[in-house]
């Protein structure tokens, strides 16, 4: 454990070097994620302007939304400072055999593969997510608990963990289908239900889609159970969502793991 | 290269012969990751689903039933409309792949053979967007006639022709801009960054986002004018919210004229921009030695 | 941290393959729109023999040349060994251990080099890759430097280890690659063409190098390339691959004795003899002015040569094996079998 720590420092580091080393890039990395997030909070303050709450009665009113969106804004920057740089090399690794050279080091392949480059520049929106959430905490009524203030950072790690497990099977499943599509298009696309509050799946289309993000392919937990807990009171209700959410992240990981790893047997028994 | 190359004798286009060869590698190119297209033209869909569900949360408490001047269903219609205006508009790859190949130094394959480097680039595209209308017809259909009830009832023809002389000239737009953005690589080493940054603009300004017209109410200040006058003087509204807008009937009778009009001058300019950019760059280019 | 029964120093081999077999399975790509569409209802496929069989013994502290034209299933040997990719059949053990078990034990005692892929950090100086191998390998601080300043010294490359990757040219990114893949002391070493595309110096300097890690530590060393400099300046050992088989496996000069069948022999004449006299001695030849060089069969020099002799003034005679670039390329070419099973 401490040497695995040991070498996500070295990853940090190194990672840090690189990002100092083209310092521009860096900069224009912050300005144009920092650009596309400013687009989208102006898009919802416009709809705000039209409205005064997203679904009736859901309690999604202004200050409470852009806790939901301060939220998915750090859940996010984690995942692309962490996670999504190494996984989207993996398909190119695969291609022009770097793989190789991974797999001969005594360290467990998965690590080495996931989280071998850190991004920087994601920490631009987690930091505006941070004071939206705070900003709209502030302004939320009643005032979060302690409890929930506990709660969030604890639920923003599941969040997380689901992420993961969600890009390392998405990765593993470049191999296993023998494809190169971009990683990257499959998880926007896949995630593109998460951006939203759970509340506006409604309906006789709603009701069901809700219940498969849930707890089929639980993106819903991702940023919903943490901006709720923080910004709107909990309800009886809420428990069981906070428990899922917990559970998710838990299975998340595990079937992420036994996809990798289905994924490099099958690598080695059908590469030359 | 020590000459500069002069163009005057080169073909403009490619013969027909190599029409069908560039169609049949695009051809080949799509069906070979034919599972992906399927799949990736349904996904790219989806944020539709919640549009739609993101809209009627909207309106169910906003308790009016239009929003400058769209319903929830021409919301939902509108933003399929962009859908099919910004396949004809953007353009993926081609910026890069020029600045790419200038930075490499695979463009000077171009500046020697008898083929004008931007005929090619057009045709390709062409042969691209063809093979991939082909394709992707059939999902477009399917999720058109899925959100049917969306759409206000057919409009005249004459609306129909301009919208379709409209995504025509959005494509040759799109591509024009695009390529002048990939030439600066003959004045700039990186322009990735650059590219991201059109991008970004691009999706604001073009009115892929929102309809431009709800930013009508924000005032720019004491000017009389309001921000989406603003979105009007720019040549961005062309390769996504125009040709939505003529669809949907928001633009009409003299006022539709003479935003075809402005339309194909930008074409025009964006032409223009794009030829003076591949001469100076080539000759910058060549004088440089590449 | 080393277990006793996986110490293979003594007398049982380092590496012990016996009756390896590796197949996989390749799609087939088929030509134009049409082939495409067909592709689209069905995929065919075929089967790729890359290795039919398999056995070889290494010694502790050999260094071995592993020979065989593009395809031969010279990397895949490699890969195997190295327990990246499983075999098919068979079973191989390399310092006690099943390679594709892939125990950590094991891959902390060898190392892999592959020329044509880089392991360094590419944007970075190799400095920070070198600390990545240190922290991976779990080599304590003071053997790390003076192990990595001791291979820097031998390659005398102490100022490019600062520099980032991408500005040095091949050669050195290769030395660097090299020092990196020996800093936790492999015993077993596998380089696959780590010489390819490299200037002679750059050879030279890596052959010297090789050599002196393999002499001073008692590696073992297996090692595929296309230069027979490499194999000339530091194998004993040849094994020559060919379309998955074994088909030599001895000493670099057995295989000059084994499968040449002629000598060349490079006549300096005072006065040309006239082409028709040439001819009359029956061999293949090269005019080149005053100088006559014959193919002659081995066994036949001895009873030629005087006949040739006989009736010129000759200044100089020297008699030469074939150039082992060409007897290396007619064992390829001997070695080659009808075509992999037909699609199925």
């Amino acid at each position: 454990m401490m040497r695995y720590l040991q070498i996500f420092g070295t990853f940090v580091a190194a990672s840090l070097v690189r990002d100092m080393t083209f310092r521009i890039n860096f900069i224009l990395e912050c300005v144009t994620s920092l650009g596309w997030m400013g687009m989208n909070l102006a898009f919802y303050l416009l709809v705000f302007s039209y409205t005064s709450e997203i679904g009736q009665g859901s309690g999604w009113t202004k200050a409470p939304f852009f806790v939901f969106l301060g939220t998915g804004l750090i859940i996010n920057a984690i995942v692309q400072a962490f996670f999504m740089p190494s996984a989207e090399e993996f398909a190119e690794m695969v291609r022009t055999g770097g793989l190789d050279t991974t797999l001969v080091k005594p360290v467990d392949a998965q690590f080495l593969l996931s989280m071998h480059r850190v991004k920087f520049s994601a920490f631009a929106n987690g930091l505006v997510g941070v004071a939206l959430v705070c900003w709209g905490a502030s302004k939320a009524d009643p005032a979060p608990s302690l409890t929930a203030w506990l709660l969030f950072p604890l639920l923003i790690g599941c969040g997380v963990a689901i992420s993961y497990g969600l890009i390392v099977m998405l990765a593993a499943a470049t191999i296993l289908m023998g494809r190169n599509q971009s990683l990257y298009d499959f998880w926007f696309y896949i995630t593109n239900f998460s951006r939203y509050p759970a509340e506006i799946y409604t309906g006789p289309w709603g009701g069901p889609l809700r219940m498969i993000c849930t707890f089929v392919l639980p993106i819903l937990l991702v940023v919903n159970v943490p901006a709720h807990t923080l910004a709107l009171p909990i309800r009886a209700g809420d428990v069981r969502l906070i428990i899922a959410a917990i559970v998710a992240a838990v299975l998340m990981l595990v079937l992420s793991r036994l996809t990798f790893q289905a994924a490099i047997n099958k690598y080695r028994s059908a590469s030359s | 290269m020590s000459t500069a190359p002069t163009f005057s004798r080169h073909q403009f286009l490619p013969s027909w012969h190599g029409w069908t060869t560039m169609l049949s590698i695009s051809v080949a190119d799509r069906l070979a990751h034919r599972g992906d297209f399927f799949v990736g033209t349904l996904f790219r869909f989806l944020p539709i689903v919640t549009q739609i569900f993101l809209w009627t949360a909207v309106f169910s408490a906003a308790g009016t039933s239009t929003i400058a001047g769209y319903s929830r269903n021409d919301f939902v219609a509108y933003y399929l409309l962009t859908m099919m205006a910004r396949s004809f508009s953007s353009m993926p790859g081609l910026a890069g792949g020029i600045a790419r190949s200038v930075r490499d130094g695979s463009v000077k394959k171009y500046l020697v053979q008898p083929v004008d480097y931007v005929g090619f680039l057009m045709a390709a595209r062409v042969a691209h967007k063809l093979v991939y209308f082909g394709i992707a017809a059939a999902p477009f259909a399917l999720m058109f006639f899925l959100c049917r009830s969306y759409f206000p009832p057919l409009p005249d023809a004459t609306t129909i022709m301009a919208f379709l002389a409209t995504l025509v000239m959005s494509f040759l737009l799109g591509f024009f801009l695009e390529a002048t953005l990939g030439m600066l690589g003959f004045w700039f080493l990186e322009v990735s960054s650059l590219i991201f940054v059109y991008m970004l603009a691009q999706y604001l300004l073009s009115g892929h986002m929102f309809p431009l017209d709800m930013l009508n109410s924000i005032a720019l200040t004491d000017s009389g004018y309001s921000l989406g006058d603003l979105m009007q003087l720019l040549p961005f509204q062309y390769t996504a919210y125009f040709p939505c807008a003529v669809w949907l009937g928001k633009i009409q009778g003299p006022d539709l004229a003479f935003g075809l009009l402005v339309e194909a001058v930008w074409v025009v300019i964006a032409a223009v921009a794009c030829r003076i950019a591949f001469l100076r760059g080539t000759r910058r280019y060549s004088a440089y030695g590449g | 941290m080393i277990s006793s029964k996986s110490k293979t120093r003594g007398d049982s081999p380092v590496i012990d393959v016996h009756n390896l077999v590796k197949h996989y399975r390749v799609a087939d790509k088929k030509e134009g729109i049409s082939g495409s569409i067909r592709g689209l209802f069905h995929r065919s496929s075929r089967t790729v023999q890359a290795l039919r069989g398999v056995s070889l013994q290494v010694e502790p502290g050999e260094f071995v040349a592993i020979l065989g034209p593009n395809g031969a299933g010279k990397t895949t040997f490699l890969k195997l060994l190295s327990g990246i990719i499983t075999p098919t059949s068979g079973t191989a053990e390399v310092l006690g251990h099943v390679p594709w078990q892939r125990h950590d034990d094991f891959r902390r005692r060898f190392a892999l080099v592959m020329g044509q892929k880089n392991q360094l950090w590419w944007d970075l100086p190799a400095a920070e890759s070198f600390r990545l191998h240190q922290v991976i390998y779990r080599l304590d601080r003071e053997r790390f430097t003076r192990t990595r300043d001791e291979l820097v010294d031998l390659l005398e490359v102490g100022r490019l280890i600062h520099q980032p990757v991408r500005d040095l040219s091949l050669g050195e990114r290769m030395k660097l690659e090299l020092i990196a893949a020996l800093l936790h002391e492999p015993e077993v070493l596998l380089l696959d063409e780590p010489t390819i595309g490299l200037d002679v110096v750059a050879q030279h300097a890596i052959h010297a190098f090789l050599r002196r890690v393999q002499t001073e530590r008692g590696t073992t060393v297996l090692l595929t390339t296309h230069y027979m400099k490499d194999v000339a300046a530091l194998c004993r050992r040849v094994v020559v691959i060919t379309h998955g088989r074994i088909l030599y496996d001895g000493t670099l000069a057995e295989i000059i004795d084994r499968f040449t069948t002629h000598k060349i022999v490079t006549l300096d004449f005072e006065q040309p003899p006239s082409d028709a006299t040439v001819a009359s001695w029956g061999y293949s030849c090269e005019r080149d002015g005053p100088q006559v060089r014959l193919r002659i069969d081995r066994e036949r020099i001895a009873e030629t040569l005087p006949r040739v002799l006989a009736g010129h003034s000759v200044l100089d005679v020297t008699v030469e094996d074939v150039p082992l670039e060409d007897v290396i390329a007619d064992l390829f070419r001997a070695g080659r079998e009808p075509e992999d099973e037909p699609p199925t």
